[in-house]
């Protein structure tokens, strides 16, 4: 499935990764299954009784918080018959009750009435019985809620290792902390999920994707580059990308397009910064754009502001995707304004960048399809083999160099449990990269 | 949507505006976009004009500068998005999208002394790559008189959608 090979400085991918049922079968079966997955964010749901559905993995979920204030997920299925119990979106509750045979259930799980409960043997055993299904394990970091289906994954935080100080670094951008917004952004592509995480740990993709984009940057006054740009692989297939050569940053890196005003305020705040955090901390925390993949369904586009994507694969060749806007909580309403208007024109679905990214990996998707089943076997399969040489030589990756994506395939194969599905050929670098601390 | 008594036409900058004359000058701006004629479109607005598409969870009442959307173009991002669209390196739409669209259900509502407002339905038909969308929802316009005819101050298109479908970016005009 993968080729790594580090005598000719090449990494393959077999197209059939993207392509095939069977894969995609076997990735709900062990990564979706297997692996903590990014559920929401606790601020979608910040009172008591609030409630949101969500599928993950394919799963109907109930995210909520109860009466007495805990966070759960629990599975949107009747313990009854299995019907959907909740067929809201969104809303505050105190009770789900299925509409098929009545029960009801409160929002801590616990079962409120059976009607006619009598007619089961000992009834009190058979209702202790018939509580709510709740995911296996849930635990949040810096207010990312996230659960898993199989009981002994490993410890959250020892899943995300390096990512987990990034998804901090959000959180310590405000000192009154963040909050998402509602006007979710929710949409699908036809396209297999990889291909959105390629795209995102792609800079390579930059400058002749979005040439209509950086057109706009320049114009505005902005000399966009990619220097000082890198990429970084996390490690448990997380990746990284460090950017400092485009897009300014609301209310921590000031840009001509973003006006005088915010150009105060962004002063005020990056002494405040400064303080509250060190210099040092501060300069990681605000001067640099960083885009964060959290294997294997979570992406943190902390960039001009900041957006959470998840993605929830469909089929081999869909993917749905849905996009919240997180910001500081306490927020001057002027730069808020700008904050949001600047985000959306970059990303999602009707921004001036994100619709040109779709388009790739959906003309990815169809592409494809030229080479499977091919007499020639060895044409099936996709090059991720930019910035090899530079790993070798112990030289950091730049943000158009495909290691971040490598990092993520060599996880994948092992999350998937493919047998043989790693091939490596020669030895990897004494000097090979891994990884980036700045605690 | 607000409802009103008559819809037939509104008092605005001492003039008489007729459902007609609006209804003709959304025709016109759906024939202008179906047609790929931005220029054409961008002088359907007045300078300092904006246009927003807020995302499929919309609630009336949400404010885009509070919210998260799919377009908020201020009068600077507007024009940057119609030069974008006329660039071939508007990869998302080339080759273009046709498109296809119906407006009805016109209705007029006064809302101040040089403007008003105008609901709509839209039905928008996309082609594109094999695929054949349909993008269903109303209008929320704020239109102004001017000498050279109406002038958009403010054009929303709400989606009436839960999510957009597979493929179904907004990589055009909605």
């Amino acid at each position: 499935m993968i080729v790594e090979n580090w005598d000719q400085l090449t990494f393959r991918v077999n197209r059939e990764a993207y392509r095939s049922a069977e894969i995609f079968t076997r990735e709900r079966g062990w990564v979706w299954t297997h692996t903590w997955l990014y559920l929401g964010h606790e601020t979608e749901i910040p009172n008591p009784n609030d409630f949101k559905v969500r599928t993950l993995g394919g799963r109907p979920l109930i995210f909520c918080r109860d009466t007495a204030g805990e966070v759960h997920a629990f599975l949107n299925s009747c313990p009854h018959r299995g019907t959907v119990l909740c067929r809201e979106s969104e809303g505050s509750t105190r009770l789900f009750q299925c509409f098929y045979h009545a029960w009801t259930f409160r929002n801590n799980g616990d079962l409120a009435a059976i009607p006619d409960a009598d007619a089961y043997e000992s009834s009190d055993a058979f209702k202790a019985s018939m509580g709510l299904r709740g995911v296996p394990r849930l635990e949040i970091h810096e207010g990312y809620v996230f659960v898993a289906f199989d009981p002994d994954v490993p410890p959250l935080l020892e899943h995300l290792g390096d990512a987990a100080d990034y998804m901090t670094m959000i959180e310590q951008q405000h000192v009154g902390g963040m909050t998402t917004l509602p006007g979710t952004q929710q949409y699908s592509v036809r396209g297999n999920w990889k291909l959105a995480v390629e795209n995102a740990m792609d800079g390579y993709h930059f400058a002749p994707t979005h040439n209509t984009f950086v057109g706009y940057l320049r114009e505005s006054g902005f000399a966009v580059t990619d220097d000082n740009q890198y990429a970084y692989n996390l490690g448990n297939g997380h990746g990284l990308l460090v950017l400092t050569g485009h897009g300014g940053r609301i209310s921590m890196l000031w840009e001509p397009r973003f006006g005088e005003d915010e150009r105060v305020r962004t002063e005020q705040h990056r002494a405040e910064m400064a303080q509250r955090l060190g210099e040092e901390r501060a300069h990681y925390v605000a001067d640099e754009s960083h885009i964060l993949f959290v294997f294997p369904n979570l992406l943190l586009f902390d960039i001009e502001g900041l957006s959470i994507r998840q993605l929830e694969p469909v089929a081999p060749d869909q993917t749905d995707v849905r996009a919240w806007q997180l910001v500081p909580r306490d927020e001057d309403s002027a730069a808020r304004a700008l904050r949001m208007k600047t985000v959306v024109s970059f990303v999602g679905p009707g921004g001036l960048a994100t619709p040109d990214d779709i388009e790739a990996y959906e003309a990815v998707q169809r592409g494809i399809q030229a080479t499977a089943g091919t007499a020639v076997p060895e044409l099936d399969y996709s090059d991720m083999s930019r910035g090899m040489a530079d790993e070798v030589k112990g030289v950091q990756g730049r943000s158009t160099d495909e290691g971040a994506m490598r990092g993520f395939w060599r996880h994948w194969i092992d999350a998937v449990g493919l047998e043989d599905g790693l091939q490596v050929h020669g030895e990897r670098p004494a000097s090979f990269l891994e990884g980036r601390d700045v605690r | 949507m607000t409802a009103t008594t008559n819809t037939h036409s509104v008092r605005c900058q001492g003039r008489t505006i007729t459902r007609p004359e609006v209804e003709d000058f959304l025709y016109s701006e759906a024939d202008i976009l179906d047609h790929w004629d931005y220029d054409g479109w961008l002088a359907l607005f007045e300078p300092g004009a904006r246009y927003e598409i807020p995302t499929t969870d919309y609630r009336p009442g949400w404010s885009p500068h509070e919210t998260g959307s799919f377009v908020d173009d201020d009068w600077d991002l507007l024009r940057a998005r119609i030069k974008r669209l006329k660039s071939r390196k508007a990869h998302a739409e080339n080759p273009h999208s046709r498109t296809h669209r119906l407006v009805s259900n016109v209705r007029l509502s006064e809302h101040t002394e040089d403007s008003f407002r105008v609901a709509a339905s839209f039905v928008v038909h996309r082609a594109r790559d094999g695929h054949f969308d349909a993008y269903v929802g109303w209008y929320e316009h704020v239109l102004v008189p001017t000498e050279d005819g109406l002038r958009f101050r403010l054009r929303r298109s709400v989606l009436g959608h839960e999510s957009l479908a597979a493929g179904a970016r907004l990589s055009f005009i909605l």
